[in-house]
């Protein structure tokens, strides 16, 4: 149920969104609005706080997203948490980017990097990616530190992981292992 | 019998007269004959009416004392028989009472060994356990330390890592990452 809730919502997003001049832009700012809420504690509880007015949960919406994003960015993501749907709104995003890619016959690829990709970087990543996959995709970053270097890569169900923090969990792994 | 006889010549009448031929030990003839003829008849009577009766006691007697032998014998026999019986018996006795020693001691041999046989099982169940439990420690020791050291690799790994990690690395692993994956 909360699946087809969150399809439902998905599908509503991309609805509005692809009437949008600048959809590709729309993409990108709902990517980022996603892992914000995914990443970060606070700004999630308080967007899920039922406790708090909706105008008050919109309102933080507004004060982060105003005057940044583009209007239709600002007032999707508002609709969301009007909704009393914050919780679900990262899955909500991916969601739309898949319906959004699909649209263009392309799949999401969501990548992490430790550093920001330049575009010659992501223009290679894309076509390494569809390479790998079989058809082409739509390349979503998002800048992590946490990985230290490298890239993580995800295709569907399908994860490619070449960051240096996997390296070290699994030398880790091995020198616990090994006896 | 006789000195009767000569008593009652000696208190007849005609001896009163006293004769000093008279010899007191040889008696005169008529009254030896006399004598003669008082035991022949004597002896007629009692072989008549006497004899008989003493044969027959005799016999009775005889018979008697058959008997008496026989029973004497009997008891004699059934004596035997009961101290053969009374020997059967002791030896049995014996022979239980050295049975039972013997279960006895084997019994206790038995137990003896059990006990032995537990203690010794016992004795080498604790030693095993504390062997596995002394392993036990070691590996828990081991692996303890293991994760404190790979802990400790890791950290500084990630410490030299960070340190050396610059742009141009990073760089190269992007672009060894695009080519792994478009291989």
């Amino acid at each position: 149920m909360a699946d087809d809730r969150t399809a439902a919502y998905a599908a509503a997003l991309f609805e509005v969104a692809q009437g949008e001049q600048d959809l590709a832009r729309v993409e990108d700012e709902l990517f980022t609005v996603a892992n914000r809420v995914r990443t970060n504690d606070a700004l999630r509880d308080a967007l899920t706080d039922q406790s708090l007015p909706v105008d008050l949960r919109q309102g933080i919406v507004e004060d982060l997203l105003g005057g940044r994003a583009s209007p239709t960015t600002t007032n999707l993501v508002s609709m969301i948490v009007g909704a009393g749907r914050a919780k679900d709104l990262p899955a909500i995003i991916e969601g739309f980017l898949e319906r959004s890619a699909g649209s263009r016959s392309e799949t999401l690829a969501e990548v992490t990097s430790a550093v920001p990709l330049d575009g010659d970087q992501q223009q290679r990543l894309a076509e390494a990616l569809s390479k790998r996959v079989g058809h082409k995709v739509s390349l979503k970053v998002t800048v992590d530190p946490s990985i230290q270097g490298g890239l993580i890569a995800q295709v569907g169900d399908t994860v490619i992981d070449g960051s240096v923090r996997s390296r070290l969990e699994q030398l880790k792994t091995q020198l616990q292992e090994s006896r | 019998m006789l000195n009767l006889f000569i008593l009652a010549a000696e208190a007849a009448p005609g001896a009163a007269e006293p004769n000093t031929s008279h010899n007191p030990i040889i008696p005169e003839l008529g009254e030896l004959v006399y004598s003669l003829i008082a035991f022949a008849v004597l002896i007629i009577l009692f072989k008549k009416f006497g004899f008989n009766a003493v044969q027959k006691a005799m016999a009775a007697r005889t018979e008697r004392i058959r008997k008496d032998l026989d029973q004497a014998e009997s008891a004699k026999g059934e004596a035997e028989g009961i101290l053969s019986e009374y020997k059967t018996q002791l030896a049995d006795a014996k022979a239980e009472s050295n049975r039972i020693i013997d279960e006895a001691r084997q019994q206790a041999e038995k137990v003896k060994a059990d006990v032995l046989e537990s203690t010794n099982k016992e004795v080498a169940d604790l030693k095993a356990k504390a062997t596995q439990d002394i392993e036990t420690a070691r590996t828990a020791a081991l692996a303890s330390l293991q994760t404190s050291v790979a802990s400790i690799a890791i950290e500084l790994a990630e410490k030299v890592v960070e340190k050396n990690l610059d742009r141009d690395t990073n760089t190269r692993l992007i672009d060894s990452f695009i080519a792994k994956v478009g291989s």
